[in-house]
This record gives C-alpha cells, structure tokens and sequence, in this order.
C-alpha cells in the first residue's frame, strides 16, 4: 500500500510545482493520475520513485509512506529494492544495448537468477513481440515495441508497485490498446499494483481502479473510474465530449467556455 | 627483406601496449561517456610509482608490482570520488575540462615528487632476445602483447555478458533511466575509473619496460588517443586492431620513409591514416554510429 501525504515539491529550492499532493495506491489495484502537460502528475512519480533528487528537486513537506515505511528521504536505488519501479517517460530504451539486455538491466538488483530466467519468458510471454526480436538492437525498434520494452523491463525487477509515465504517447490507436491490455492482465495476474500517469483519459479510465484528476500541482478531483468517467467536467474537458456524451462537433462551438466546477 | 620482418613485429607489438592503454580510455567512454584527457599523465604517474617502489623503494617485484595495482585502483577511486562525483549530471564538457585540469595536476605532482625527467625500471621481463624467422624481438613486447590481448579478452566478456558490464553499457546510453532502473551510477562510475586506471598502470609499466621512464609516456598516452579515434571511441574491439595499425604505420612507414623524406615523419604517417579514416568512417573503425529512426 503506498500512501502520499500532503507532499509539497520544489526543484531548485525555489520552483514550487507541487502544492499538497495526497494519493494512495492499494495493494493489486491500478490507479491513474490524469491531468494536462505541466500538472505535476511526473514530477509525482519521480518523487515516489526517488529520482526526483536527480534532477536537483525535493521533496520539501508532506511524507511518503511504502507498506508503512517513509521513503520520503531514500534513494532511487534503495526504493527500487523496496519494490517500486517507474517506467520513465518517453521511451527511453538503452539504445544500443539488444532488447534482451535491456531486459536484463531491469534485473540489475536481483540476486535469484534462475528466477530472473522464468521472469525473462514471463515478459516474453506478455510480449511475444519482443522475443522475436530480443537480439536486435533496441534504439532501432518502433516505437510500439519501444514501449513494450520499457513497460517489460520495469517487470523485469519483479515490483510491487509499477509506476509507468505515459505509456501511450505518440503511439497508434491500435497499439496503444494492446500495450493496456498487456498492462491490465499483468495486474490481474501477478497482482502487481499499478501507478497509470496518462493523458489519454479514455484508455486510462478503461483499465484503473480509480483516478485522480491533477491541474497546477494539485489534486482538483478523485474517486473511482466509473465516476470520473461519469462526471460532467471529466468529459468536457478530457474526453472532448459534449454535456449529452456525444462527440463534440464543431457547429456548437461556444464563445464561452464552461466553466470547471471545481475551481 | 629481413628489415620488414622486424619492423612489422615491433611494429603489432608496440601497437598493442597502444592498445592497452586505449582500453582504459575506451572504458571510461562507454560507461560515462567521459573523454579522459588524464590518460597519458595516468600513465606517467603510475610508472614513477612503480619506480618508486621497485628502485627507490627496493622492493621484491612482486610486492611492488601488487602495490602499483593497489595504488591505482585507489587512485582511480580517487579521481572519481573527488574530481567527477560532483559534477555528475552537469554537462559532459565539464567533466572533460575536469580531467584536463587532473592532467596538469597529476603532471605537477610526478615533477614535484620525482624532480629528474627520466629513469629506468629494474628489468620485470627475462633478459634473452627470440628469434623470430630473421627478426630479433625483446621478450617485453612480446610480453606486452600478450598481456593486452589477455586484458582485451576479459574486457570484452566482462561488458558483453557481465551484469555490471551490461549496466555499465547501459548508463552510457542514458542515465536516468538506469537509475529508474535502481542501478547504481555511482558505483559504475567509480568501478570504472578504477578498472581505468589498472589499464593504464598496466600500460605504464609495460612502456617503461621498453623505453623507460621519460616524459614521452605522456605523449603515448596522446597516441592512444589517436588509436581510440581511429578504432571507434566506444569499441574495444577497435582499440585493440587500431593499435597495431598505429603501430606498424609508424614502424613500417616510419622505417622506409625516413631514409627518403625527413627524421620525423615516423610520427606523422598514423595522423595521415586517421585522416583518410575518418573521411571514410567518421565514428572510426568500430565504433557505435548514433542511432537516429527517422
């Protein structure tokens, strides 16, 4: 179970972008954190993940608690062993490395290997994609399989909790379903709790348990998939659809905008 | 006829103590993508160390030996710890002026401690020379060569299938993704400086078993530069074919030129080589091409 309490987050010491954010993440559950660009909903998760200390930001309030432990003030490292792991944003594979190492790499702090074996074939089993193609060069895959091999390798170290950044940027309609439903059985399976950062609501709110909604490094709204996909601000503003749930079009373009309730 | 014959094996023998030392820069390319400009004042300074200890000293060989290991392993953690650690995630061409400055550092140091400009190690290698068809060779280079394609054979494992050597690859390619990943960067980095400066001491020792301690140590530390240019930056493989190229360029060349042209030429023709490579195959013979999908 990971609990964020009230975290406040600053880079620099001076750049205030995270106001009091609060989450939690049950254990087996997936969870989605939607918002637009700027929102906060990565810096979120580098906060959790520990690699926020990388990039010269800190969590300055609020704590962050894993199974009951802070981890707050841990390194990227010691929180990978704990059984969090983040999938960064934008794909970022070792390019010149083969798909199966980069695999591996994901390995890196596990000491049973014949069970990092039986893992590399469950990731090939999740993604049989990849094992056709796991001596080639993985800076020179698409960037469908880019992704899968991104999303595997976070399997690869066997976490509890997986944390993925956007895993459907920049990728086809088509695609980007398949690699959700790669996600979702994943979590079914092997009860693995996931932290969705998404801004495809659609898909999102399709396979998470619950969600929140991010603006300006706050949390403006939260509650179960089925509400936020009901709520009227939700749709209008993230899903593009109009008051009566159908698509927009664009003869009824108004002057004004509606206005967000939760401001 | 037989003049070839000898110009061609010191020329791969020589080539390969090139080699060696090219590894060590090699090394620390391909896991932080440093440039160490340091490298030929590593070599200088770690041969005065080894004369220290066997000639000042007096020390058995193998204790001296085992001590100059030990000495650069720390100093590599050293460097590491205290000139690049802090700069970590700035931009690499601090870190590369960094290593520049360690150069002029190390160089002041080596004149401070041992203020006479050149030495000659005790004898490490048997005496007798061997005979090769017509040639006569010194058993240092054939021991030279021998021990880096021994350091080149391990090297290579090490990063191919070795868990570290995989994340050691994989930093060089992106950093934070190998920490979202938990893999400590700190610990590859200064694993690596440290294996680094092995290489080098390796490679120190075995050119002043040659030649002896003098400032040109310095310069073949500027020669492996070219080596690594020319076999590709983050190739072992690279490192060790460029090595005898350089080496027998120079030698072959070097030794039916000479007599034609001008006394220096020798150190210009593997230049000439580099050039014409370079127009040819910009990332050198080897070396890993940047991958861009358009």
């Amino acid at each position: 179970m990971l609990k964020v309490n009230n975290i406040e987050v600053c880079y620099l010491n001076v750049i205030r972008v995270l106001h009091g954010i609060s989450l939690s993440v049950a254990d087996g559950s997936i969870v989605a954190v939607l918002g637009a660009n700027g929102a906060g909903k990565s810096t979120t998760l580098k906060a959790i993940s520990g690699l926020l200390k990388v990039e010269e930001g800190e969590v300055t309030d609020g704590s962050i608690d894993w199974d009951g432990v802070r981890i707050d003030n841990k390194s990227a490292e010691q929180i990978g062993k704990m059984g969090i792991v983040q999938a960064l944003e934008g794909r970022r594979v070792f390019g010149h490395l083969t798909a199966e190492e980069n695999l591996m790499v994901g390995a890196f702090n596990r000491n049973d290997r014949a069970e990092v074996k039986s893992d590399l074939e469950m990731v090939y089993t999740y993604f049989p994609r990849l094992k056709a193609l796991k001596r080639n060069i993985a800076g020179y895959l698409s960037g469908g399989e880019q992704q899968m091999l991104v999303i595997g390798r976070a399997m690869m170290a066997r976490p509890r909790l997986m944390m993925l950044d956007e895993p459907s940027l920049g990728l086809a309609p088509l695609m980007v379903e398949e690699i959700y439903d790669i996600i979702r059985r994943f979590n079914v399976e092997q009860k693995t709790s996931v932290l969705l950062v998404e801004q495809n609501v659609r898909v999102a709110l399709g396979i998470a348990h619950s969600g929140y909604v991010m603006e300006n490094g706050r949390i403006v709204l939260d509650g179960t998939a089925d509400f936020l996909k009901n709520n009227e601000d939700v749709k209008e503003f993230y899903m593009g659809l109009s008051a009566t749930g159908s698509k927009k079009s664009y003869r009824d373009v108004k002057h004004y905008k509606r206005r967000k309730r939760w401001l | 006829m037989s003049e070839l014959l000898q110009y061609i094996i010191t020329g791969i023998t020589v080539g390969m103590v090139y080699s060696l030392i090219a590894l060590s820069f090699v090394l620390i390319w391909k896991s932080s993508g440093v440039a160490n400009l340091a490298l030929g004042q590593m070599v200088l300074v770690f041969s005065w160390f080894t004369y220290g200890m066997l000639v000042q000293a007096g020390l058995p060989l193998w204790l001296g030996l085992g001590l100059v290991v030990l000495f650069s392993l720390g100093m590599g953690w050293l460097i590491e710890r205290a000139a690049l650690r802090p700069l970590i995630a700035q931009p690499i061409l601090s870190l590369i002026a960094v290593t520049l400055g360690m150069a002029f550092f190390i160089e002041g140091l080596v004149s401070f401690i041992w203020p006479r400009s050149v030495a000659a190690l005790p004898r490490i290698f048997p005496e007798d020379v061997i005979h090769i068809g017509t040639a006569v060779v010194s058993q240092e280079y054939l021991w030279a060569a021998g021990i880096s394609l021994l350091l080149f054979a391990v090297l290579s494992f090490y990063f191919k299938y070795s868990r570290m050597g995989i994340a050691m690859r994989a930093t060089a390619d992106d950093q934070l993704a190998v920490q979202a990943c938990g893999v400590p960067v700190t610990r590859i980095f200064s694993r690596s400086w440290m294996f680094a400066a092995v290489l080098a001491a390796v490679g120190g020792v075995l050119m002043a078993s040659i030649g002896g301690i003098t400032h040109g140590l310095v310069e073949t530390g500027l020669k492996s530069f070219s080596v690594v240019i020319l076999g590709g930056l983050n190739s072992f493989l690279g490192a060790i074919l460029a090595g005898p190229i350089i080496g027998l360029a120079e030698n072959v060349g070097g030794g039916y030129l000479t007599p034609l042209t001008w006394p220096g030429v020798k150190e210009v023709i593997p230049f000439i080589i580099i050039v014409i490579v370079m127009f040819v195959k910009p990332y050198g013979l080897f070396g890993e091409e940047r991958i861009e999908r358009i």
